[in-house]
């Protein structure tokens, strides 16, 4: 569909367009979340280290290794979605990364695995069933705001005028 | 007109032509979807992040105080073993021994509801989440110096080692671990029994 050039020069007028604001919006969220994560993992890399065990997903010789580099993978990746930076590697990285804590939420609480203390619990009815499912809500929450992304990014079929939207 | 057309039509088919047929297939169908330029380019980007990751990553850990063995052992017995190579773990046998001939406390370092789905007979709830609230009533009557044997369930269950550590450092010195604790007493069918602590 052809583009109206005065809504255009409009636009310009007014200096801001307001279909860039939701995927700004969602950078900023997801960045912002990401250097929030990585924060306290990047000053306390001990625990973290623990808490990556406590998946119990991972080979003993990656766990350190893990809790090393993930948390600056976090906080690069959260510095580039705000400031924009490659975003179609970013946004691809942060979908991984997303993903992959979210399958291991979803795996760990198919066998019953507290990850908070890395101990079996076979009850289903009390708090830890509630938290995974809090834990699960809130991932799946940040999931769908990086599909979001990664739809505009690399999905997104070139316009009619040729110009396809890698940035915004 | 006609002969125009096909002139284009010849020019845009003469940037394939030398190419061998798969990556022809592959180019034409990248460039229909729009995917070329930014194809390469998220794998580059990501590959050089992940680089950068690792770089700063790996320097950091090496120059700061505390920093981490990049490849350690995380096997339980390692975790459970002390500086000074003392280790707190004990063997089912040695558990089952000391359980037979009375001459240990068991404490159950799990939440209080899946204490009550089930425990090793005679053991103490103490869970570590709650250990302040629980701790003068589930501990007045043990001497410093008994033999006491913590267990939660799953391998790297970490609060059966929690709680061995804080008993440690309030000087109960005979403080020991079965690791994978609750699992491998009702493997081995040795006495279980359900309901509240008797210390609580």
């Amino acid at each position: 569909m052809l583009e109206n050039p005065t809504t255009k020069a409009n636009e310009k007028r007014k200096g801001w367009n307001w279909a860039k604001f939701p995927p700004l919006a969602v950078r900023l969220i997801l960045g912002s979340v990401f250097i929030y994560a990585s924060a306290d993992k990047i000053i306390h890399p001990a625990p973290f280290a623990e808490a990556v065990n406590n998946y119990q997903i991972l080979p003993e010789t990656l766990i350190n290794l893990t809790a090393v580099i993930l948390p600056w993978l976090e906080l690069i990746l959260g510095i580039f979605l705000i400031l924009g930076l490659w975003l179609p590697g970013a946004v691809l990285l942060s979908n991984f990364l997303i993903a992959t804590f979210f399958g291991s939420l979803v795996f760990n609480l198919a066998r019953g695995l507290d990850i908070q203390c890395g101990c079996f619990n076979t009850s289903q009815e009390d708090t830890y069933s509630l938290c995974m499912c809090l834990y699960l809500i809130r991932d799946g929450i940040f999931l769908l705001l990086g599909l979001y992304l990664l739809f505009l990014t690399y999905l997104r079929k070139p316009t009619g005028t040729g110009v396809r939207i890698t940035k915004y | 007109m006609k002969k125009r057309w096909l002139v284009e039509m010849i020019c845009a088919e003469e940037q394939y032509i030398n190419l061998p047929g798969e990556t022809r297939n592959m180019k034409r169908y990248m460039e229909s979807t729009g995917l070329e330029g930014i194809g390469f380019r998220m794998f580059w980007q990501a590959g050089a992040i992940v680089l950068l990751a690792v770089t700063i990553g790996v320097l950091v850990n090496q120059i700061r105080s505390d920093r981490l063995p990049l490849v350690a052992d995380w096997s339980p017995e390692a975790r459970l073993t002390f500086e000074s190579g003392t280790s707190m773990v004990i063997s089912l046998e040695e558990a089952r021994e000391s359980f037979f001939s009375q001459k240990v406390v068991f404490l159950d370092a799990r939440p209080p509801e899946l204490y009550q789905e089930g425990h090793i007979q005679s053991a103490r709830n103490l869970p570590w989440e709650a250990v302040e609230e629980y701790f003068d009533a589930v501990m007045t009557d043990i001497p410093q110096d008994s033999l006491i044997i913590i267990y939660c369930d799953g391998v790297n269950c970490e609060l059966s080692k929690d709680l061995a550590l804080e008993l440690f450092y309030r000087g109960y010195e005979k403080v020991r671990v079965l690791v994978n604790g609750w699992s491998l007493w009702k493997e081995n069918q040795l006495p279980i029994k359900t309901g509240h602590s008797p210390g609580a």
